[in-house]
């Protein structure tokens, strides 16, 4: 099982990003609402994090997989690169997630052999879909502050 | 879990559409989508590429179908917002598989990446239509349904077959739906029957 570094501009760390919906939504979505920070918007490019606040943590528990992250609350900006794509994107905090204790040790791998492991940011819509397909669900990328 | 070549594929649509967007040799395509400048696609490029943080993607757009006419979708956006997104040979489409411009049906749910245009048309790389990717947790298991536990809402995943895939543990997607366990979480990546409680199931992730 892979340890990422909290991420930082000196530390960037690789894991699995999955996509999720918020804001006004049809379907499924429809009951999602403006997430954790009550501004989250599918369209927008946002993302979940695991330690967005110590309830947040309590819910996901990253370190149940050996994952130690900084606390980064609403609003604080991540660069993300797709390990798939080579597409970088820069994502702020608008919800709490994934459930990464959910997921200890998955791995995804690109077809072009980077590999990943453990689920460390969930991405809106928007921002997944600039580093893989939606239909994919989950993608390798890279994260740093 | 290997990512599928989907990847490589949106990546030569999104080309293709911005070389029919810009290239002069591409008139059809450029004609149909309102003939863009390659100023205007230089344009478009420059904002993604300057897309901040938590802004609303120009590039991006969900909603609604409210009417298919030839290559253009008009959609009610969850907002409100109304958008015209136009398909072409080129774009990618999703409806549970890949699918062809005759299976966009009035009322499904999409979402579209592309490029907009000076005229607000987004000329769109990919469109999934009624895509969704749920977090779960297992009710009961069927051999034609799954019933699912999603933030106290039930929902029944449909199990299409030839389609429905299941990757346990990150393994590769097999068809054996056979592991799947009452009482585990799953990821579902699926397509909602509109107006309704169901969704088919395109990919399933739990534990074995």
């Amino acid at each position: 099982m892979a340890n990422a570094q909290p991420p930082s501009p000196a530390t960037p760390m690789t894991c699995e990003a999955s996509w999720f919906c918020c804001g006004t939504a049809w379907g499924p979505c429809g009951g999602a609402g403006g997430g954790a920070c009550g501004n989250c918007n599918s369209g927008s490019m946002q993302c979940a994090w695991p330690n967005a606040s110590q309830a947040c943590f309590d819910e996901t528990r990253p370190d149940e997989c050996g994952q130690s992250l900084l606390r980064w609350g609403c609003g604080h900006t991540f660069y993300v690169g797709g390990l798939c794509n080579g597409a970088n994107i820069t994502v702020s905090i608008a919800d709490c997630g994934p459930h990464t204790n959910y997921w200890c040790g998955e791995r995804t791998c690109c077809g072009n052999g980077k590999c990943a492991t453990d689920r460390l940011i969930d991405l809106t819509p928007a921002a997944f879909s600039h580093v893989s397909s939606l239909s994919n669900g989950l993608t390798a990328v890279s994260v740093h502050s | 879990m290997s990512e599928s070549s989907s990847d490589k594929l949106l990546g030569r649509r999104r080309f293709l559409t911005r070389a029919v967007l810009g290239g002069g040799a591409a008139i059809v395509g450029a004609t149909a989508l309102g003939a863009l400048t390659p100023q205007a696609a230089q344009a478009a490029a420059q904002r993604t590429a300057s897309l901040g943080p938590g802004q609303v993607d120009p590039n991006f757009a969900e909603g609604r179908i409210v009417s298919v006419n030839g290559g253009m979708l008009m959609v009610s956006g969850s907002d409100g917002t109304l958008h015209r997104i136009a398909v072409t040979n080129g774009t990618s489409l999703w409806k549970l598989r890949p699918t062809t411009l005759d299976q966009a049906k009035v009322g499904d749910g999409l979402y579209a990446r592309g490029v907009r245009l000076p005229d607000g048309v987004l000329a769109a790389d990919a469109v999934w239509f009624n895509i969704v990717n749920l977090e779960t947790h297992i009710v009961a298991v069927g051999s034609k349904a799954l019933q699912l536990d999603h933030r106290g809402q039930r929902i029944v995943g449909n199990v299409v077959p030839g389609t429905t895939a299941a990757v346990y543990n990150g393994t590769p997607a097999v068809s054996d739906l056979s592991l799947i366990q009452v009482g585990r979480h799953a990821q579902v990546i699926g397509a909602w029957r509109p107006d309704t409680n169901q969704v088919d199931i395109a990919t399933i992730h739990t534990a074995a």
